[in-house]
């Protein structure tokens, strides 16, 4: 990992990725235990092409010059498949700006804040995603204030009350 | 030790404790899906197959 963060730092350093944060699973052990996954979820501003197209071109360009190998949709760095996901909207936008500095044995890195993790999990509403909102909630991990705020501002309260009826048995709901 | 005492106990170490661990349960599924992998190749072939005719 420390070398798929190594080589993601460098192509900021080069100019071909602008901010980055890591979102996903490896994104919430910043703030919770570790749990398996396989891959790397990493939100990054794409360059646009001349005709307005969002492009992962010159990020592949980049990496497979440095010997990454491209595997369906993602791009194995340092052994770990990784996927650059460009922020659908104003809610992952923030998520890449307000993202917090973490390390990885001395290599710098920047994650997704716990209430944005937890917004985009809400939104996106699959299994896996309930499952860790849960987990964020019951050790803690975000910002009760933070995370009102990001659900009000960005059209989720009704996602959030449904959520905490079905899983915390909130009678508002 | 509880399960939630556990889980408490390994969301509190450093992140790059966290991600040593994640290595280890990435590599230990990649394992498990490459056993599993060889054993339904080997499940494939017919049990009367020549080995000869076996890859």
């Amino acid at each position: 990992m420390k070398e798929t963060l190594e080589l993601i730092n460098q192509m900021q350093a080069d100019g071909v990725i602008g901010d980055y944060a890591i979102g996903g699973a490896v994104g919430a052990m910043l703030y919770l235990e570790p749990a398996a996954t396989l891959d790397v979820d990493v939100f990054v501003a794409l360059p646009t092409t001349k005709g307005g197209l969002l492009s992962l071109a010159p990020i592949y360009a980049y990496l497979e010059a440095r010997g990454c190998v491209v595997r369906e949709e993602h791009i194995v760095i340092g052994g770990w498949p990784v996927q650059f996901i460009s922020p659908r909207d104003d809610l992952e936008r923030e998520a890449v700006a307000a993202a917090v500095a973490a390390e990885v044995d001395d290599t710098a890195t920047r994650i997704m804040s716990a209430e944005h993790l937890v917004a985009i999990a809400l939104r996106t509403g699959r299994t896996k995603d309930h499952a860790r909102i849960l987990q964020f909630l019951e050790q803690d991990a975000v910002d009760s204030k933070k995370l009102e705020t990001l659900i009000d501002k960005y059209g989720l309260r009704s996602k959030w009350e449904q959520f905490r009826h079905r899983f915390l048995g909130d009678p508002r709901g | 030790m509880g399960n939630r005492e556990m889980r408490k106990q390994l969301a509190a170490l450093t992140f790059s404790e966290k991600v040593r661990l994640l290595e280890k349960l990435r590599a230990r599924s990649l394992a498990f899906a490459e056993a599993r992998k060889k054993r339904k190749k080997s499940e494939d072939i017919p049990s009367g197959t020549p080995k000869h005719n076996q890859k």
